[in-house]
């Protein structure tokens, strides 16, 4: 008589029996019958614990050695490896302004002319900003690349040029930067891209028809006082919307409307600081909020304002 | 997933209890009563359990008819029966009520994950509408990630509707729409009505071939046969009469059902149940009121969806509440739980399942397993009980001549049904006079117009034991008619239950021989009594105790086997006295019937299918336990399981082992058998801890003249063990059983419709072994889908990691939500999909079904390797690519930490890298886009290997080869779909999704190696120590 040994038990699959609840609760954080704690004996915890340590410390282990490798093979501290084009960042540069909201999300500038208190913030604000350009003598090493430029004479590579943020007035820090006096100084700074260089309008017949004309006029009579003076990534503002235009005022550039070309390209060097535009608001009107954009003119700096591309937008109120 | 509206009660709250049969104390019919409250359907669904009562049978006819105003002659008037149809209804049953389709399709629009995703999509529109009504410049994201989500739910939703709403169509198919008709006598008139407009008390004619009605009780009958195997399972058709013979209304001669068939004869009776007050209209309303509960799949989804759901809800309201702490806005707070709720809900996952199960569902269809409900496909796998009906299924359900006595020896004919079993000699003398008799004494027929037809497949006109020996012959002797023409028959004594055999009287073929043969066949002990003489070797012997000896013990051996044993015997009538054209009288027989020559038996049997043995053989090495249920006779039953194997050779019933001791049944120990044999009766006797110590000792099992009631109460006894059962059946009375099983399987060509109607399952060729392909399936498809879980399950860690760094680490997001869409419903779908594929690692039909309890289709150990193991490589990997691009671009790794709020906000137009470049709002978010498609690509990247790795959960990649093509063309499929939607104009607005250059793919390079090569590892440590520690934690 064959038998298979398989045919002699079916075992039936018997039902777990059901404790309950409360009981399978507090089994489950200790069950004294099996001494598992959450459902596992410390011996048997041990195990799995050591196990995934040893897991993870070596997948920790390979991707430390992945970054480490990465890092030392194909990134140049001082250098990009990827640039301008070969970049995600481009080769059109924005804007920035200062001094900048407390609010990361907001660009509102808002303050009370006459209360110390009010724009005692903002100007702290440009005060930090600015102190990396008045301590630029005192830093080491920085100030030995300090080269005396100006249109005829580019910084050899290594060299950076000075920024001279003491005559700027009124925007200085000893006036307040004429917040108080209502009148508010908004620095403007174009994006700083290693290796960029701005393709200048080279003539007049080169501007945009869009430019406004207050800067075409502006242009002209630098150029025509001198021609190096051509040689420059052109800045203006302006109120967004015809009530803004109107509600603005008069607007000041300080020193020039626009960033020397001198200044770049940007390679990352010792002690370089951004040149800076000041806009001086001259008379806005108070007490109501105004729109601003401020465009940078060159002839790679794309513009969008929808995307806020070779623009920068900010909100200013003062009451 | 729900449950398909298997659980109406609908049947079970109208249909009263038996002990009330609808009347009054005079016997007047009630009117028709509401439908009890609904916590009567415990109760109600007892009393269907209950045995039928009624009492119609019992009653004189003049009562009957006096009960139902009606006239055996006149019949109804037209008034009455128009009243009876108004108060009861037309004469149909009951369809059972479906769930209305909206409920269906709302069930697939909230369930599963679909809240969850809802309430994702819920909190996009609010925080949409908060930042809508609070900036000037909303940003659309969260709109279109809620509108997103929100269609996402609606489309996996309308397919799964959709899908199963086809699997539920394959029943309309099955759907009878030809119309009955009965012969009605109303107002003295005969009128043919549609069966639908019978009422109660109508007198219907039914001849042969008609199906009956509605139960009537028969006044008038005219050799009326029925066939009621589809309501009772017995095999043979059972004479019906005017007589009242049994107190139980089954068995009692002077009644008929609804749907079974008239094989034979002509009947007169009165209607005395109507529709749904039917036996078969009960027993359907049985099956239908049955609550059974969710299949094993669903149980399985609805586990592992709680597990996924509890792990999201908890991730999300943890972060919620550390973003708070952490200071964060409230609103941003939102949109981190978004964040990690579509991170975490494998939103295609469940359509995926769905995908491979209706591949599956389509595999099985193409090997005759058509599946009525997607879910059931991988039930069959987990059975571990079957519960086989045994005619129809078992059976060929068509009475074949087995064996055969002659020259004093048993000799086997083929039963099988291709005619490939032994052969015997048909040479000898006593076979050939045998042959005679029992060409010759028959009144079969074939019926006409089936030229091409195999001899075992035609149909007969007639008897099935005549038909039995009418095709034994064909195939024995060939043309029959022309024997039956050149052996012109003189005279007939048709078979009666009275006498108990058939005698015809013939002129001999041979034209030298004027003499008559008388032909008998019948009873064999009514047959023995007439015999003086006995025909061996081709002489005639005198008939002596030796001989009857001879014929008692073949008959006994026969008998024995189930089989129904006919004995035959012939006369060569003198030509002196009986010449040709001698008038025969056959009411006062002039011609001897006595003193006849014995020539031998035939034995007939329903016999075995051919490939049932070899499925039985295949169920139970892979652990499966196959009871036979039956409403056949225990003998029958017995025999038809021992040459099956249900009872293998060797095991002894209780009875066996008290006949081989010699010592009387109840001195056995009843756990020494393994076998048992239990009748019906025995089993009304039993209480359910007795039936349970029956069914768990015992491991072959049959069970013999079962009640439909009682078939439902083993199907619950075996699932009170644990069991998941499985049900095999074709007639009406196997239906409560099969809408009971986890998984009812009835025949797609002999099936009732009923019986069709409650299952899940149909074997169109209506073979038992096409279950073991379904068994088989079953399994492949629970495993493929652990594989596919597991696969889709892992890309979960590389999703929600970035938003847990993102919220942690102060870190611009790795992987936006957009993204985690792509992946989930993009490009893990059709690798995950194509795991359905895969083949077996190793013979799953030798092993032991799996234990509903412990085997989950998602267990800790699977998401132990999918999250804690892989999905943790593949986020390494994610985030290596997302340094390399920011340092890169200039944002060298430590630069990164900390700088979340200033990169996120659109004021910040000048944010510095670790180079002193300074990035725009839109340079820094394509760089952030950037690294989402990276970290899309790498997850692509590292999901090769893991798809590679789920193909096999012991065995090594190179053993189990890379066959599979769908999953193949899946590796392709999933990294075209990325390189398409990343180097894709127009993706970056559309998508955010940004051209990658080449290099970037590499990274996640090493980190897919590394997987392949740890689970290569780790499976090679399985293979080497099974049953390990390793294995005890990682093997899922």
């Amino acid at each position: 008589m064959i038998r298979n040994p398989r045919l002699e038990e079916f075992q039936m699959d018997m039902k777990p029996s059901r404790r309950p609840g409360k009981q399978r609760f507090t089994n489950f954080f200790y069950n004294e019958e099996t001494g598992e704690i959450l459902g596992r004996t410390p011996e048997s915890w041990g195990k799995i614990l050591i196990f995934y340590s040893i897991f993870y410390a070596v997948l920790i282990a390979l991707f430390a050695i992945c970054m480490v490798t990465f890092l030392q093979h194909f990134i140049n501290p001082r250098v990009p490896r990827l640039q301008q084009e070969y970049s995600v960042i481009g080769t059109s540069p924005g804007l920035g302004f200062r001094p900048l909201p407390p609010d990361v999300r907001s660009t509102l500038i808002w303050y009370k002319g006459t209360g110390y208190e009010s724009y005692k913030y903002w100007e702290d604000q440009l005060i930090d900003f600015l102190s990396v350009y008045r301590r630029k003598g005192q830093t080491a090493g920085a100030g030995q690349n300090i080269y005396n430029c100006d249109f005829n004479n580019s910084p050899p590579p290594g060299k950076v040029c000075d920024v001279d943020i003491r005559d700027l007035y009124p925007c200085t820090d000893e006036n307040h930067f004429s917040f108080h006096k209502s009148s508010p100084c908004i620095f403007l700074k174009l994006n700083k891209i290693y290796g960029w260089r701005p393709e200048v309008y080279q003539s007049m017949e080169e501007l945009p028809q869009e430019m406004p004309l207050e800067l075409q006029q502006h242009i002209w009579n630098l150029t025509h006082y001198n021609s190096n003076f051509g040689d420059m990534v052109w800045v203006s503002c302006q109120g967004e919307t015809p009530a803004d235009k109107e509600n603005i005022g008069p607007i000041n550039y300080l020193p020039y409307p626009g960033f020397p070309g001198y200044f770049y390209p940007y390679e990352n060097a010792e002690g370089y600081l951004s040149p800076l535009v000041a806009i001086h608001l001259q008379r806005p009107k108070t007490g109501i909020l105004i729109n601003i954009e401020c465009r940078a003119w060159a002839k790679n700096i794309k513009y969008d304002r929808r995307e806020r591309v070779g623009v920068v937008h900010f909100e200013l109120m003062v009451e | 997933m729900g449950e398909h509206g298997r659980t109406d009660s609908y049947r079970v709250a109208t249909i009263g209890p038996i002990k009330d049969d609808n009347r009054t104390a005079d016997g007047q019919y009630k009117t028709r009563r509401k439908p009890p409250a609904k916590k009567r359907k415990a109760g109600d669904l007892d009393d269907l359990k209950q045995e039928l009562d009624i009492d119609f049978h019992k009653v004189t006819p003049e009562e009957l008819y006096q009960r139902f105003q009606t006239h055996p002659e006149n019949g109804l008037s037209h008034a009455k029966a128009k009243e009876n149809l108004e108060r009861d209804g037309p004469n149909a049953l009951t369809p059972p009520k479906q769930t209305p389709e909206w409920v269906k399709f709302c069930k697939n629009l909230f369930g599963g994950f679909a809240l969850l995703l809802w309430i994702g999509a819920i909190l996009c529109f609010i925080a949409y509408g908060i930042q809508a009504s609070t900036v000037e410049e909303p940003a659309d994201d969260n709109m279109y990630l809620g509108i997103v989500l929100s269609a996402v739910v609606i489309v996996t939703g309308i397919f799964s509707y959709y899908q199963e709403s086809k699997s539920s169509k394959i029943m309309e198919s099955f759907k009878n729409m030809v119309p009955q008709f009965a012969t009605v006598i109303r107002e003295g008139e005969k009128l043919t009505l549609r069966a639908e407009d019978l009422v109660l008390g109508d007198i219907v004619e039914v001849k042969f071939g008609d199906r009956i009605p509605a139960d009537i009780r028969i006044i008038e009958a005219r050799g009326f046969k029925v066939d009621n195997s589809s309501l009772t399972g017995e095999s043979e058709p059972q004479s019906r009469g005017a007589d009242f013979t049994h107190e139980n209304p089954l068995e009692t001669k002077n009644l008929a059902f609804f749907s079974t068939n008239a094989v034979e004869g002509t009947a007169k009776g009165v209607v005395i149940c109507c529709g749904d007050n039917t036996v078969m209209g009960r027993i359907a309303g049985l099956a239908s009121g049955l609550d059974t509960g969710e299949t094993p799949i669903a149980k399985e989804i609805h586990h592992f969806i709680h597990l996924i759901t509890g792990v999201a809800v908890f991730l999300g309201v943890t972060f919620f509440l550390i973003a708070f702490i952490l200071g964060y806005h409230w609103l941003d707070a939102v949109i981190f739980l978004i964040g990690i709720i579509v991170a975490n809900v494998p939103e295609g996952l469940l359509a995926t399942v769905t995908v491979c199960l209706t591949l599956t569902a389509k595999r099985m269809a193409s090997k005759n397993c058509l599946v009525k409900n997607l879910e059931a496909v991988e039930t069959l796998g987990s059975t571990s009980t079957i519960c086989s009906d045994k005619t129809g299924t078992l059976t060929q359900n068509r009475m074949t001549v087995a064996h055969m006595w002659f020259d004093n020896q048993i000799i086997e004919a083929d039963t099988t049904e291709d005619q490939s079993g032994v052969q015997y000699d048909r040479t000898s003398p006593g076979f050939k006079a045998l042959a005679k008799i029992a060409t010759l004494c028959n009144r079969a027929e074939f019926k006409g117009g089936q030229d091409g037809v195999p001899i075992l497949k035609k149909e007969v006109a007639g008897d099935a034991s005549e038909a039995a020996l009418l095709k034994c012959m064909e195939l024995a002797l060939g043309d029959v008619l022309s024997i039956r023409k050149r052996n012109k028959k003189a005279c007939e004594i048709p078979f009666n239950s009275t006498n108990k055999y058939q005698i015809s009287i013939h002129e001999s073929d041979d034209p030298s021989d004027p003499r008559h043969l008388l032909v008998m066949k019948g009873a064999p002990e009514r047959i023995l009594e007439r015999c003086s003489t006995i025909f061996i070797g081709g002489k005639e012997k005198v008939l002596d105790e030796e001989m009857k000896e001879a014929f008692n013990n073949a008959y006994l051996e026969l008998g024995g086997l189930g089989e129904r044993v006919l004995g035959f015997c012939d006369l060569q009538l003198p030509s002196d006295k009986y010449p040709i054209g001698y008038k025969f009288n056959t009411d006062d027989p002039n011609f001897p019937t006595d003193n006849l020559r014995f020539v031998g038996l035939m034995s007939m049997i329903d016999p075995p299918r051919a490939a049932v043995p070899d499925a039985v053989a295949k169920c139970r090495s892979a652990g499966i336990k196959v009871i036979m249920v039956t409403g056949d006779h225990p003998i029958t039953a017995k025999a038809i399981a021992k040459s099956v194997g249900i009872i293998s050779e060797g095991n002894e019933t209780v009875e066996d082992i008290a006949a081989r001791l010699n010592i009387p049944v109840s001195e056995v120990n009843p756990r020494e058998a393994k076998a048992a044999v239990v009748h019906g009766t025995e089993l009304r006797e039993l209480n359910s801890d007795q039936l349970d110590e029956i069914l768990k000792y015992h491991t072959e099992i049959v069970f013999a003249r079962t009640s439909p009631q009682q078939k439902l109460i083993i199907v619950e006894g075996c699932q009170r063990l644990g069991a998941i059962v499985a049900v095999t059946g074709d007639g009406v009375n196997d239906s409560p059983a099969l809408k009971k099983a986890d998984i009812g399987v009835a025949m797609g060509i002999a099936g009732s419709d009923v019986s069709k109607q409650a299952a899940d399952m149909i074997l169109l060729d209506d073979n038992f072994a096409s279950i073991v392909t379904g068994v088989e399936e079953g399994r492949l498809i629970f495993d493929n889908l652990k594989k596919s879980i597991a696969y889709t399950l892992t890309s979960n860690i590389p999703e929600i990691s970035p938003f847990l760094a993102f919220i942690l680490c102060d870190i611009p997001l790795p992987l936006g939500t957009v993204t985690i869409l792509c992946i989930d419903l993009g490009t893990d779908m059709v690798p995950a999909i194509s795991l359905a594929y895969e083949e077996a690692e190793s013979d799953i039909m030798k092993r032991q079904p799996r234990n509903p309890f412990t085997d989950k289709l998602v267990n800790e150990r699977l998401i132990s390797m999918a999250y804690g193991q892989i999905g943790m490589i593949q986020a390494a990997a994610g985030f290596f690519v997302y340094f390399v691009i920011m340092a890169e671009n200039g944002f060298l790794p430590t630069h990164l930490f900390g700088i979340r709020k200033q990169w996120d906000s659109k004021a910040i137009n000048d944010l510095t890298d670790s180079y002193g470049q300074e990035w725009t709002y839109r340079d820094r978010k394509a760089l952030e886009f950037t690294c989402h498609t990276a970290f899309f690509v790498s997850i692509v990247v590292v999901q090769w290997a893991d798809l590679i790795i789920c193909k096999t959960r012991r065995n090594s990649i190179i053993h189990q080869g890379m066959r599979n093509w769908a999953l193949n063309f899946g590796l392709i499929f999933e990294t075209a779909l990325a390189a398409f939607l990343s180097y894709t104009p127009g993706m970056d607005k559309g998508l955010r999704m940004y051209p990658l250059k080449f290099v970037w793919w590499l990274p996640a390079i090493p980190f897919m190696l590394s997987i392949f090569i740890y689970d290569e590892i780790r499976r090679f440590y399985l293979r080497r120590n099974p049953g390990g520690w390793l294995e005890q934690e990682t093997y899922y």
